[in-house]
C-alpha cells in the first residue's frame, strides 16, 4: 500500500479544486498539496486540433477517454471524470448570480437565505474572474454593478450577434454579450487569443480556460503533487476525535494499488454528485449516516435551475456557423417586485441553424438533386432563426436526493449514487405560470421584427446542477458553514457546487468557483 | 425492365440489408467480416465523379466536383471502428463506440450502380449519359424506400444520400447557398468576425 502525507488532500480534479490548488498554493507557499483524481489527465494540448476535427468528421469523443466506465449516476448530467472535469467541456459563460439569490427567504419568502453577504461574494466573483480570465461587456443594469471591471475586453460580437441585438433591443428588453472566461487578448494567464473556432467545447487554442491548464503550471513549478486514476472510496476518521484521518483510495490504472492520504485538512472539490456520495460512503458506527451528516442533509437539496426555449424565424441575414456558443443575455428579469408573482430568470438569444440547411426533398416530397438542391435551400437562407432560452428558478425540496444505490455498484463493490430532482411544492405550483410567463415574452420578441415563433419547450433536467452539501449557519439545517468547513469536521471542507442553497437562474460556474476560493481564503486563515 | 431490374437490385441491397440485421446475423457477420477494407477502389472514385456531376451544384465545376469525391474517400479511408464517442450534454450514458465503417456496405452498392449501367448497355455508370445517371440515382434514392433526409454523416444505407450529404453538410456548400464566405467551424480570428461575410468569389 502506498501512503502519502500532505498539508492539504484535495479530492476531484475539476474546476474548483485547480483553483483552490491554485489559491493555497499562492496563499501558504510551504504547505504541500495533493490532489486526487479518478479520471485520467488529458494533458495533450498539441493533439486538440485533431480531436476537434475528428469529432466534426466523425462525431468521435472530443476529449477521449474523459470517464471512468463503472463510476457513473443515474441523474448526472455529464459523464466526464477526468483531470479538468466538466470544466473540459465547459462553454466558458462566467455570469454571476444576482444579490436577489442570496435573499430569497428575505425578499419573496420563499426557500433559504444564503449565509453569506453579497459583498463578500462579489469580492469572490472578481477574484474568480481574475483567475479564470473572464472577458465581458458591463452590463446596463445599476443592480449588476460590479466592484472591479472585467479582466479582459468583451468578445467581438459576430455580424450575427449584432443583428439579433438589434432586433432583441426593439422589444424594449436590454441584451448584451455573456461573459465568458475566453481570452481576447494574447497571453492572459499563459493562453492564447480566442480564434472563434466554433467548437469551444474543446479549444483547440488554449484561449477558453480549461482546469488542466492551471494543473499543468502548478506541476511545472512544482506547486502540487497530481495523483490522477486514484480513486477516494472512503473518508476515515480518527478514532479520538472528529478529525478526518485519511483518505482510502485505489489505483485506476490497472495496478488496483491501494493507497492512504493523511494531511492536515482535507478539501473535497468533487462536483455537486461525487462529493455527497463520498461523504455517504464513509459511513461509520459514529456517523452511521455518513460523514459529515449528522444532520442528515448530505445528498439533501440538491438543485439547479430549469429552462424554457424556443426560436425565433426572423427576417434578417443571419450566416450560421460564425459562432454559434457565443450568445446574448439579459438580466432584467433576475429581479422580481416583491408584490408580484415570482417569476425570475435570465434570458438568452444564440444564432442558430436550425431549419436553414440542406434537404433532399422539397415541401411536396420531390427529391432535389444539385441545382434544384441549392435553389430551395437558398429559400431558406433569405431569413434567420434566432434561438431564446430563459433559465428559471427552481427550489430543492428537502426529498430532492442524492442517494446510494445497493443495486448498481462499482467494480469495488461501492454502490454507485442516485440523483432524483424535486422542487419545492412552491416551485411546483409555478410552473404553469412561469410556462405563460416565457411564452408572451418569446411572443412579445418575435413580434419585434415581424419573427414567427418556434414550440415552446422545457427543459428535461435540471442544469447546472449544485447542492447536496447546502450551506447555512445552523448545522442541524446544513452540512457546511458559510466557508464550506463541514459542520462535523473541523478539518473538512467541501467547496463549491455542493454547498449552494439554491441554483440560481442562470449558469452556475463562476459561482461554484467563487465559493470555492472564498472557502480557499478561510481554509488557509484557519489552518494554518 | 430496365427499371424494374435496377430496382430489384437496389432493394436487394440497400435496403434488405440494415446494418443492425447485420450485427444480429451469423451469416451476415461473416459478410460483413469478408467485405473489402474500408477504402474506396479507383473505380468506385470514377463512380463517384459521375454521381457528383448529377447531384452537386453545377456551379462548383470539375474542380469542386474532384475536391467532393476527395472528400469522401478520405472520410472513408480515415474511419475508425470501435473509436470513443464519449457522452452527451443532459446524460448519463454514454454513447457506444462507432460500428463498423460505412463503407463496408458500399460495395454490392456500387455493384449495382455498374449493374443498371450494363443493363443499359452501358460500360460502366461513369460511361452513362448524364440523364440516365439521373435516373438511375434518382431510383436510388425513391425506391423501394424513399430515402428522405441527408444524413449529418455517412451511415452507409445509402452511398449516395451519404455523399451528397457530406458535400452539402460541409463548409463549402453552406457557403455557396449563401453566396458568402462563412466558413462554418473555420478559426476566423475576432477582427473582422463584426463584419459581414463577404459575398462568395468577392476577393
Amino acid at each position: 500500500m502506498a501512503r502519502y502525507e500532505a498539508d492539504v488532500v484535495i479530492i476531484g480534479g475539476g474546476i474548483t479544486a485547480a483553483l483552490v490548488a491554485e489559491s493555497v498554493a499562492e496563499l501558504r507557499p510551504s504547505w504541500s498539496v495533493i490532489v486526487v483524481e479518478a479520471g485520467k489527465r488529458l494533458f495533450d494540448f498539441e493533439n486538440r486540433f485533431e480531436y476537434r476535427q475528428r469529432n466534426l468528421n466523425y462525431g468521435e469523443n472530443i476529449w477521449p477517454g474523459d470517464f471512468v466506465r463503472d463510476q457513473s449516476a443515474r441523474g448526472v448530467i455529464s459523464r466526464t471524470m477526468a483531470v479538468g472535469g466538466s470544466a473540459l467541456h465547459w462553454g466558458g459563460v462566467c455570469n454571476r448570480f444576482s444579490e436577489e439569490d442570496t435573499r430569497l427567504k428575505s425578499l419573496y419568502g420563499l426557500a433559504v437565505d444564503w449565509p453569506l453577504e453579497w459583498r463578500d461574494l462579489e469580492a469572490s466573483y472578481c477574484e474568480a474572474e481574475r483567475r479564470l480570465g473572464v472577458s465581458g461587456e458591463p452590463g446596463p443594469l445599476p443592480e449588476d454593478r460590479r466592484s472591479e471591471p472585467y479582466p479582459m475586453p468583451p468578445m467581438t460580437s459576430t455580424w450575427n450577434l449584432n443583428q439579433l441585438r438589434t432586433w432583441a433591443e426593439k422589444s424594449g428588453i436590454p441584451f448584451w454579450t455573456t461573459p465568458q472566461a475566453k481570452n481576447t487578448v494574447q497571453g492572459y494567464g499563459g493562453r492564447g487569443q480566442c480564434l472563434r473556432c466554433n467548437t469551444c467545447e474543446i479549444c483547440p487554442t488554449g484561449a477558453r480556460y480549461s482546469p488542466d491548464w492551471t494543473f499543468k503550471q502548478l506541476l511545472a513549478a512544482k506547486r502540487i503533487q497530481l495523483h490522477d486514476q486514484t480513486l477516494v472510496r472512503r473518508l476515515a476518521l480518527d478514532d479520538r476525535t472528529t478529525r478526518i484521518a485519511m483518505a482510502q483510495a485505489v489505483r485506476e490504472d490497472g495496478t488496483d494499488d491501494d493507497v492512504q492520504y493523511r494531511a492536515r485538512t482535507f478539501v473535497l472539490a468533487s462536483g455537486y454528485c461525487w462529493s455527497s456520495h463520498l461523504l455517504l460512503l464513509s459511513a461509520n458506527s459514529r456517523f452511521p449516516n455518513g460523514l459529515a451528516n449528522s444532520s442528515d442533509h448530505v445528498g439533501r437539496y440538491m438543485t439547479g435551475h430549469l429552462a424554457f426555449s424556443t426560436t425565433v424565424d426572423l427576417d434578417l441575414p443571419i450566416y450560421p456557423g460564425m459562432n454559434e456558443q457565443h450568445s446574448l443575455i439579459s438580466r432584467q428579469f433576475f429581479r422580481c417586485r416583491p408584490d408580484q408573482p415570482f417569476v425570475r430568470h435570465d434570458l438568452r438569444i444564440w444564432e442558430n441553424p436550425g431549419g436553414r440547411g440542406p434537404q433532399l426533398r422539397d415541401a411536396s416530397g420531390k427529391l432535389l438533386l444539385g441545382d434544384d438542391l441549392i435553389a430551395d435551400w437558398r429559400t431558406r437562407t433569405t431569413r434567420g432563426t434566432a434561438r431564446v432560452r430563459g433559465y428559471y428558478d427552481v427550489h430543492p425540496d428537502r426529498d430532492s436526493r442524492l442517494t446510494l444505490d445497493p443495486a448498481t455498484k462499482n467494480r469495488w463493490g461501492d454502490p454507485m449514487p442516485v440523483i432524483q430532482h424535486r422542487p419545492d411544492a412552491a416551485s411546483a405550483a409555478r410552473t404553469p405560470q412561469i410556462r405563460a410567463h416565457f411564452q408572451a415574452l418569446f411572443a412579445q420578441l418575435a413580434k419585434a421584427n415581424d419573427g414567427r415563433m418556434g414550440n415552446i419547450s422545457g427543459l428535461g433536467y435540471q442544469d447546472h446542477p449544485a447542492g447536496g452539501c447546502r450551506m447555512g449557519t445552523d448545522p442541524a439545517a446544513s452540512v457546511v458553514d458559510t466557508f464550506g468547513r463541514t459542520h462535523d469536521h473541523q478539518n473538512l471542507f467541501v467547496v463549491g457546487s455542493p454547498t449552494l442553497p439554491t441554483g440560481g437562474c442562470t449558469n452556475g460556474t463562476l459561482t461554484f468557483v467563487a465559493l470555492a476560493l472564498r472557502s480557499t481564503a478561510e481554509l488557509a486563515r484557519s489552518q494554518a | 425492365m430496365k427499371r424494374r431490374a435496377l430496382l430489384r437490385t437496389i432493394a436487394g441491397v440497400v435496403v434488405a440489408r440494415p446494418l443492425g440485421k447485420l450485427r444480429d446475423s451469423e451469416s451476415a457477420a461473416s459478410q460483413v467480416a469478408s467485405a473489402p477494407a474500408a477504402s474506396l477502389s479507383e473505380s468506385d472514385i470514377r463512380t463517384l465523379g459521375a454521381i457528383a456531376e448529377v447531384v452537386l451544384p453545377a456551379g462548383i465545376g470539375r474542380q469542386g466536383r474532384d475536391a467532393a469525391v476527395t472528400a469522401f474517400a478520405a472520410w472513408v479511408r480515415n474511419y475508425r471502428e470501435g473509436a470513443d464517442r464519449g457522452h452527451g450534454y443532459g446524460s448519463s450514458t454514454l454513447a457506444a463506440p462507432t460500428g463498423p465503417s460505412p463503407a463496408q456496405r458500399y460495395p454490392p452498392q456500387f455493384e449495382a450502380l455498374q449493374q443498371a449501367a450494363r443493363d443499359r448497355k452501358a460500360a460502366s455508370f461513369a460511361a452513362l449519359p448524364l440523364a440516365a445517371r439521373r435516373e438511375v440515382i434518382e431510383a436510388t434514392l425513391n425506391q423501394p424506400q424513399p430515402v428522405t433526409r441527408l444524413p449529418a454523416r455517412p451511415t452507409g444505407a445509402n452511398l449516395i444520400a451519404d455523399f451528397m450529404g457530406l458535400y452539402f453538410n460541409g463548409a463549402s456548400a453552406w457557403d455557396l447557398a449563401y453566396r458568402a464566405e462563412i466558413g462554418r467551424d473555420s478559426c476566423r480570428g475576432l477582427r473582422g468576425s463584426d463584419e459581414r461575410p463577404r459575398p462568395l468569389g468577392s476577393r
